[in-house]
Order: C-alpha cells, then sequence, then structure tokens
C-alpha cells in the first residue's frame, strides 16, 4: 500500500478550497509522515496557502507525525478524524499542539459534517 | 444561607469568596481555582457533592453552541459527573438568556449602535450574544479560529459561524479541553500582539476576559468592552488604556463580575429550578430586575 495518493488528493482537496487557502495563506510549515510499520516517510508542504505532498526523507520538519500506514491512510482519506487514533495513542505527534490543532480543523472542513 | 462552590481550571490567583443577594435569598459564593488540573478539579467537585447548594464549573465550559445544536465537552462532562447529588452548572444557560438581553439593553439605550463593527473574540462559547448581535445588524467578526487556534481567519457572518460550527465542533469537543482554551497560569500569560489589527478595527471588543486581555492591544481608545469575570483592577486597567465603557455582563456584586458560571449556580442554589427547565428564562428575567434596582 501507498500513502501518496491519498496525500496527494489530500491536498489537491486543500488547494480546491478557497477558504483552505485563506486559512492557510500565512501558514509555511514542512511536515513529516512516518509510516512506522513500513519505515517509509512522506511529506506534506504548506506555502502561501497551497499544499504540496511528496515521499521521501525531509530534513527540519516542522511537525513529525507517527502511525502505520493504515491508519495514516485513514486519517487522510477522511475515514477518521486525527483525533480518534491520536486519542487512542496510535498516531504520534511531535510538534507545536497549533500545527496538530490546524491539521485537525482541515480534516473537519473538507469531510466534517 | 446557601452555598455555592465555583470550580475553576483558571488560575487559583484569582479565588475569591463573598456574599451575594439574589432573589431574596443570601447566597455565599466561592471560587476556587484549580491551575489548569483536571484530575483536581474533578476530586473538588466530588468533595462538595452533597456538601453544597449548587456547583458552578469554571474555566471551562461543558456546552458549545451552533444555532439550535449543543456540543457537550468531554471533559466538561466527566467533571459535572463527579456530583451525584449538587446540581453541577457551567453558565450556558445564562449566556443563552441573560447575555442576550443584556446586549439588547445597551442596543436599546443607544451605547451599543447597529453601525459599529464588533470583534467577537469567541462566538461559539457565546452563541447567544453573538447571534443577538448578528440579528441586529452589526458587523460582526468572530475570531474562534484566530484565538482559539491561531488561524488567521475571521468569521465573518452569522451563516458561516453556524457552517462551521456544525463541522468542527462534534469533533472539537473530544479534544483534551487544554487545547482548546488557556487554562491556569495559560491564562494569564505574556500579551500575544499578533491579531492587534482586528482589535483596531473593531468598535465593540466582546466575548471571553481572558482572550481579550491576553490579545488586545496597549491603547484601547473609544472601544466598549462587552465580557464579564473582571476584578475592579482589571477594569481600571482596561479604563486607562482609553476604553470608552466596560459592559460587564454580570453584575458588579463586591466589586468583581462574577462568571456566569457562578452566578447560574447562585440561582439554581435558591430557586431549585435547572437551566433546562421552562421556567427557567423567568427566574433569570426576576433576577436581573432585582439586581438592576440594586445596581441604580
Amino acid at each position: 500500500m501507498n500513502v501518496l495518493p491519498v496525500l496527494e488528493e489530500f491536498a489537491a482537496q486543500c488547494n480546491q478550497n478557497e477558504r483552505l487557502r485563506k486559512m492557510n495563506r500565512d501558514w509555511s510549515r514542512l511536515i513529516e509522515l512516518v509510516a512506522t510499520d513500513r519505515n517509509v516517510t512522506y511529506w506534506l508542504r504548506s506555502e502561501q496557502g497551497l499544499i504540496t505532498a511528496g515521499m521521501g526523507d525531509v530534513d527540519e520538519a516542522d511537525l513529525k507525525i507517527s502511525a502505520s500506514e493504515d491508519i495514516l491512510q485513514e486519517v487522510f482519506s477522511g475515514a477518521v478524524t486525527p483525533t480518534e487514533p491520536y486519542n487512542a495513542g496510535d498516531l504520534l505527534v511531535k510538534g507545536h499542539q497549533d500545527d496538530l490543532m490546524r491539521l485537525d480543523i482541515i480534516t473537519l472542513l473538507i469531510w466534517g459534517e | 444561607m446557601k452555598r455555592v462552590v465555583s470550580v475553576s481550571l483558571g488560575t487559583s490567583r484569582r479565588d475569591h469568596r463573598a456574599s451575594i443577594q439574589i432573589l431574596g435569598e443570601d447566597v455565599e459564593v466561592e471560587r476556587v481555582g484549580m491551575d489548569g488540573d483536571l484530575e483536581r478539579a474533578r476530586l473538588a467537585i466530588q468533595t462538595l457533592d452533597g456538601q453544597v447548594d449548587a456547583i458552578g464549573l469554571g474555566g471551562i465550559d461543558r456546552y458549545l453552541v451552533a444555532d439550535q445544536t449543543r456540543y457537550e465537552i468531554r471533559d466538561a462532562r466527566r467533571l459535572a459527573e463527579a456530583a451525584s447529588r449538587t446540581p453541577v452548572v457551567d453558565g450556558s444557560g445564562l449566556k443563552d438568556t441573560w447575555e442576550r438581553w443584556i446586549v439588547e439593553d445597551w442596543i436599546a439605550n443607544g451605547v451599543l449602535l447597529p453601525t459599529m463593527s464588533v470583534l467577537m473574540v469567541s462566538a461559539l462559547d457565546r452563541f447567544g450574544m453573538a447571534e443577538t448581535f448578528y440579528r441586529h445588524g452589526f458587523s460582526v467578526l468572530a475570531g474562534d479560529l484566530i484565538f482559539g487556534s491561531h488561524i488567521n481567519y475571521p468569521i465573518e457572518s452569522l451563516a458561516e459561524l453556524i457552517e462551521l460550527g456544525k463541522k468542527l465542533l462534534p469533533e472539537m469537543v473530544k479534544l483534551p479541553f487544554s487545547q482548546l482554551y488557556p487554562t491556569g497560569d495559560l491564562q494569564i500569560t505574556a500579551p500575544d500582539d499578533r491579531y492587534y489589527e482586528y482589535f483596531l478595527d473593531a468598535d465593540v471588543i466582546a466575548g471571553d476576559f481572558h482572550f481579550i486581555r491576553r490579545h488586545a492591544p496597549t491603547r484601547l481608545e473609544q472601544k466598549v468592552i462587552v465580557t464579564n469575570t473582571t476584578t475592579a483592577l482589571d477594569r481600571e486597567e482596561f479604563m486607562s488604556r482609553g476604553v470608552r465603557q466596560i459592559i460587564t455582563t454580570t453584575p458588579v456584586i463586591a466589586g468583581r463580575t462574577f462568571g456566569t458560571n457562578v452566578m447560574e449556580a447562585a440561582l439554581v442554589a435558591v430557586t431549585g429550578i435547572l437551566p433546562e427547565e421552562e421556567a427557567w428564562p423567568d427566574i433569570v428575567r426576576k433576577a436581573r430586575r432585582q439586581l438592576s434596582r440594586e445596581q441604580k
């Protein structure tokens, strides 16, 4: 399984959403996502309101998210909210709490009620 | 004498005790700050259960509201459930009645004018007040995302506030409360100057006092502030910063304005009527009339 297509679709959804582009206009971050069960690293970059996704190691990420590939896929495809695996300890986050909250809010604005 | 205690997640530096008279009955009110420690708060509520007439939940909302829907904050529910005999209230029953009427009163007496622009630092914890401003035609910016989550995105309409609330709140209320709102000494941290522009552009600054204190610029020339949970010192300080008027949504008693949770707990203690009951709005009206007479 490869999470990259899911991340690319997530980025596309963010970029098509005018409100999210406005919210993220001043949010420049590099987010590292580690699929712990397969030891594969992906990344998301936010710059000037636009999100891009890729695969491979990154230097000096602002936020590091670690989870199994299944969970990463579920979170970034909207199947579950980040809150559920985070509260259960299945999704580990290293970085600033504001950045985690923003990711939560982005996923909810794409897939929320 | 009835006795109510407000167990607050806020700092213990603002603890106080006073006697108030409400609906002709004396009530001893006490606020005890838990410095952000949820477990300590839960144990305090458990200890007070059956010992006092009502318990207020301070520094935390139990319910956030978007339109007709209430969303219950998980951590607050755990706190409320620590008491089985004594009613535990969070002030939302006053926010939905009293705070709406306060804004209407000040519109009626011409201090708040619909031509004014309003910054509501947070609206989903005071939906009644926000809705009243919107419905009277004020230009309102809601800062829930700005001040709660540091996302520089002002919410500009009631429809958008409701839409965002319905999308975000069902999940946000499951988060640890400390991620949603500053607790303990985080309430009195250094000022944050990132969002001064919103304060400078507004004629009226309304909502949570801790958000206002932390984010407002030093000078607030001619601004009207609508808030509560202030001390005499807080009000003096804000007036010295150029504020035209501070409207507190709960009355000044013994030098301070008590949190809505304290006033609500006092009303529940005196009447035995809970905010969910049909008679609640009438009780609140009566209490307002009595307290207004005393303030004159």
